[in-house]
């Protein structure tokens, strides 16, 4: 039986028994250069897995978590509940309380924002008024220059805000507006819900308009080229 | 006739114990995410977005049988189903990218040793990657990995035989 590179590295696994593996063996005892072989395989699957090993001891990133919290309701609409089932929830996991500030914040962005409740409705990584969820994770990590262009949340750009600290301005299906990153996370400055007759072309670029107006005014220059983005992300969205 | 617990309490129980044990996996479903898309941030996405198919579709998840290997396949087929989209950014980064972050702090020669295993895993083709990684990290048997893959053993077999030489070539002048 001759033997093959498959069976080789399926030795080296410890895949083979029978007549497969004294076939191998016998091989390996006539032939130095094979015997290399499958030492050369076990010393990669030790390198592998020494490599990757370090990453099931860090811990699981909060957003994660959050998803199998079996106490993470989604959010209800209406009134003060909304705001006492937060604040208790914080509370129950030894959380400080939030404060809310909605004085930057015009009345419709408030409705916007209840808007935003329903579409992301994982709670629990991150408090009232921040980004959560499929949008905090697009914030994260998605580049405008190289985002796929079927995206659900499509950011627009990305600048340094007047007073130091990195916003980017995002769009979704039904929601758009700018979030600026602080030691919390994404922090929701500005947020417009458009309506299903806002998908027309038209006002589409109305709302990219407004979007992009408000970032203007928020800004302290121009938009992040895609190098500074890049490098913004791989530092966190730190300063 | 035997004694049924009330259903509704039946299926609370199963629901905590099926959120509880996908917490207990995602360290490792975590570190073959990051395997398989390359950077942390990209396999935290595909986290995401493999625990938010779970809870989709946790009644297909059979009871008694094995929680792990299911949550392994859903994460494989979003990445190969999704991945197409971000394997343009992957190819942009890898280049320039640093590799994973682990090992930051710690001596030189580990940062430049961690970087160059990244950059070569980065190279194989996803089914190669993923077969190395379900096998040689995730420490899989042929028979249960291609399981996961949805693949023949003997389609399984060969793709890790492709990617191991590729990875030996690739990883030989710096051993």
């Amino acid at each position: 039986m001759s033997v093959t590179e498959e069976m080789l590295a399926a030795y080296a696994d410890g895949e083979l028994d029978g007549e497969d593996k004294a076939a191998v063996e016998a091989a390996i005892a006539d032939d130095p250069a094979l015997a290399r072989s499958v030492e050369a395989h076990r010393a990669l699957k030790a390198r592998l897995a020494a490599h990757y090993a370090p990453l099931t001891g860090e811990a699981v990133p909060d957003r994660l978590a959050a998803l199998l919290q079996p106490d993470a309701m989604p959010a209800k609409l209406g009134g003060g509940g909304e705001v006492v089932s937060f604040a208790a929830e914080r509370q129950r996991r030894g959380l400080a309380p939030v404060l809310r500030r909605w004085a930057p914040i015009a009345g419709p962005a408030i409705a916007a924002s209840l808007v935003l409740a329903i579409l992301q409705p994982w709670q629990g990584g991150a408090p009232e008024g921040y980004a959560r969820g499929n949008l905090a994770a697009a914030l994260d990590t998605q580049l405008a220059a190289s985002q796929p262009a079927d995206a659900k949340t499509r950011i627009l750009l990305s600048f340094e805000r007047k007073g130091g600290g990195l916003c980017r301005a995002w769009r979704g299906a039904d929601t758009g507006g700018i979030a600026c990153h602080d030691q919390t996370g994404w922090k929701i400055e500005r947020q417009f819900a458009l309506s299903e007759a806002g998908r027309t072309e038209f006002r589409q670029a109305g709302s990219d308009a407004d979007l992009l107006a408000a970032a203007q005014d928020m800004a302290a220059g121009g938009a992040l080229d895609a190098e500074s983005e890049r490098a913004a992300r791989d530092r966190d969205w730190l300063p | 006739m035997p004694p049924f617990v009330s259903s509704g309490r039946k299926a609370q129980t199963l629901s905590q114990s099926f959120e509880k044990q996908v917490l207990d996996l995602l360290p490792r479903l975590r570190r073959f995410a990051i395997g398989l898309a390359g950077s942390p941030a990209d396999g935290d996405d595909l986290c995401q977005m493999t625990i938010e198919r779970a809870l989709a579709r946790r009644d297909q998840w059979q009871e008694g049988t094995r929680l792990d290997s299911w949550m392994y396949r859903i994460m494989r087929n979003i990445f190969i189903d999704e991945g197409r989209a971000t394997t343009r950014r992957r190819e942009t980064f890898v280049a320039e990218d640093a590799g994973l972050a682990v090992g930051a702090d710690g001596a030189q020669e580990a940062v430049v040793e961690l970087s160059m295993v990244d950059r070569a895993m980065a190279r194989l083709p996803d089914e190669q990657r993923e077969a190395v990684l379900l096998v040689m990290v995730e420490g899989w048997s042929y028979k249960e990995a291609a399981e996961i893959v949805g693949c023949p053993v003997g389609t399984l077999n060969s793709r890790l035989v492709r990617g191991r030489d590729a990875l030996l070539a690739l990883l030989e002048n710096v051993r």
